[in-house]
């Protein structure tokens, strides 16, 4: 039982804990020996591309998927052994949309507040508060059909506020939103934290985003390659960065290199690319220096796409089209036989989706 | 926590929307009807009633109301289908009620909105010349509730494992088809061929239609009239069907657990 409930007297600090965690489904290995800490009050990112892990790990956080091996503890509790307490410490807004679209604004509210043993005469004066917070309490008594994408997602993240929890997890809350919407989800849950004394985790796949957490892992193939605040990543990859289109780029880089051995410089498509340390005073000697005729030049602070194209030798976006595909629904003598032949072959799908 | 909350509003969410959807309200009171109306008098013409010792009507009445009750409180449950297409399944399943808590509200909530269906249609059955009282009235609704929550917990039994909305309906054609064809709800099975009598023991759903036809032709007809419309006694068919509602429920709460 000592293990199963961490210290439980003393007030945590780390409200997550991951220590080695592991979920393979067959041969492919979702996760693959993950650990990190959460602290108290942070927004942590999860940043990495489609597949990488990401769902995967809540998921397992939010006891909807059992782990292979590894240990985790959210607030405290044991993720694999105490559940029920796991699932009441915690808010959660998935990927998709996950409200009752028979139901209105305030209905959903009612419900989740039932389903997490919340009672009357707090859920209306909480209902009033979240509601406001997420900017719906107009909407209230609409239903969800007629609501729009980035409505929807509000009245999630006030959902998932309802039972008052320690820490709020939000699977890509911004994905398929557009960036007006987008900026405006990232305002609530800047206010949420400022108001609610509240930790958030959520992924993410998009970089500007991920700038915004207090810090991130980035999590690829399974695997923390890295897990910082931003600005630390940042500096990982030094200072500034030059981008460089030329006439001939292939001869601009030879000479490159015998002028400035002590600067990296890489080609990347059409454009080279040069870490310096001192950029804008760099960049004179450059145009001075460089015999190649340059057609243009760019120069800004690293980024963290920066990052992960140092850390993975690839963009973050280039695996970024294989969204899922909406299965059509249709009958025809080949699904009967499917249904009964290979039924197997389903979950094998819904797997490797993951 | 109170775990008793998480079963209450599942029941509440299944009225509620039933109550709402003022289509779905009004097919399910005017489906039932129409059938009595249009298919009772059109079968009427081909049956040899002349030697029959009962009214048609009689006969199809009580079949017609189980079946639409079943039919109901099947697709209540059924629906979990579509909850789980738009996501809202999830909500349900990862908060902290216990898994068999959330199948048992799912199943009372179905149960309920046919319950307020069959009642409803049973009002009709003075104006079909079966004789009626409060007595029947009340011992119907048992019935209907009973046949309901059978049914009911039949349909998260069968969609527990359903993860696509194509199966579903392949599900239905080769099971709840059958169920319905084999009940004795358009035929008295009696007088069917002999596999068809064996295959017909082996449907729950004949026991409940057996039930409710005891109950609500008790004024009416004889003892021996009814006897010739049904497969077994009173207290067989009630007790055969009580049986089976407590092994579906059993079932179906042990396959939801594992709900994925």
């Amino acid at each position: 039982m000592s293990r199963d409930v961490k210290n439980i007297q003393e007030e945590i600090l780390e409200v997550i804990q991951v220590e080695n965690l592991r979920k393979k489904y067959g041969a492919i290995k979702a996760v693959d020996g993950i650990s990190f800490s959460v602290k108290k009050g942070e927004i942590f990112g999860f940043l990495g591309p489609n597949g990488a892990g990401k769902t995967t790990t809540i998921n397992i956080l939010c006891t909807l998927t059992r782990p292979t091996t590894g240990v985790s503890y959210i607030n405290g509790y044991n993720v694999n052994s105490c559940p029920n307490q796991v699932r009441n410490s915690i808010g959660l807004v998935f990927q998709e949309i996950t409200l009752d679209n028979h139901l209105t604004a305030e209905e959903n509210l009612f419900l989740h507040a039932m389903l997490y043993g919340v009672s009357r005469k707090e859920f209306i004066q909480r209902k009033i508060e979240v509601l406001k917070l997420c900017e719906l309490w107009e909407k209230r008594k609409m239903r969800i059909e007629h609501f729009s994408g980035g409505m929807k997602r509000r009245l999630e993240i006030a959902r998932a506020l309802i039972n008052q929890p320690k820490i709020l997890f939000l699977d890509e809350p911004t994905i398929g939103l557009d960036p007006q919407t987008r900026k405006k989800i990232w305002d609530y849950i800047f206010n949420v934290r400022k108001k609610k004394d509240i930790t958030i985790f959520l992924t993410t796949q998009y970089l500007n985003e991920a700038e915004s957490c207090d810090r991130v892992a980035i999590i690829d193939h399974g695997k923390i390659i890295a897990l910082d605040t931003p600005e630390n990543l940042k500096k990982m990859i030094g200072n500034d960065i030059i981008t460089m289109k030329t006439e001939d780029n292939e001869k601009a880089e030879t000479e490159f290199k015998q002028r400035f051995p002590e600067y990296s410089i890489k080609r990347l498509g059409k454009e080279i690319k040069i870490e310096v340390d001192k950029g804008d005073e760099f960049l004179p000697i450059l145009v001075k220096s460089l015999p190649s005729k340059i057609i243009s030049l760019e120069l800004r602070r690293p980024t963290l796409e920066d990052v992960f194209l140092e850390l993975t030798g690839r963009q973050i976006r280039e695996n970024n089209n294989g969204k899922l595909e909406e299965e059509i629904p249709s009958f025809d003598l080949s699904t009967l036989f499917s249904f009964f032949a290979a039924p197997k072959k389903e979950e094998n799908n819904k797997n490797s989706k993951k | 926590m109170n775990k008793f909350s998480g079963i209450y509003i599942l029941w509440y969410r299944e009225i509620l929307i039933y109550l709402r959807n003022s289509l779905k309200f009004f097919t399910s009171i005017f489906l039932p009807l129409l059938f009595l109306v249009f298919f009772g008098t059109g079968l009427k013409t081909i049956f040899p009633l002349v030697s029959l010792p009962y009214d048609f009507a009689e006969f199809f009445f009580p079949g017609i109301l189980a079946l639409s009750v079943a039919t109901m409180a099947l697709s209540s449950t059924m629906s979990i289908v579509w909850d789980r297409e738009f996501g809202f399944l999830k909500e349900i399943l990862v908060s902290p009620v216990p898994r068999s808590y959330i199948a048992l509200g799912k199943i009372l909530g179905a149960a309920s909105t046919a319950l307020i269906e069959g009642a409803l249609l049973l009002l009709v059955t003075p104006y079909l010349g079966i004789n009626f009282s409060l007595k029947i009235f009340f011992g119907g609704l048992a019935v209907i509730f009973l046949i309901a929550y059978g049914m009911a917990a039949l349909g998260i039994f069968l969609t527990a494992r359903i993860k696509r909305t194509e199966s579903f309906s392949i599900l239905l054609q080769l099971i709840i088809t059958p169920m319905v064809f084999l009940s004795g709800a358009f035929f008295p099975i009696n007088n069917s061929p002999h596999w068809m009598v064996s295959l017909s023991k082996y449907n729950p759903l004949t026991y409940g239609i057996n039930s409710l036809r005891w109950v609500i032709l008790s004024h009416t007809l004889p003892t021996s009239t009814i006897n010739q419309l049904t497969t077994n006694s009173f207290i067989s068919s009630l007790l055969i069907f009580i049986l089976f509602s407590i092994i579906i429920t059993i079932l179906s709460l042990q396959l939801f657990k594992r709900l994925t």
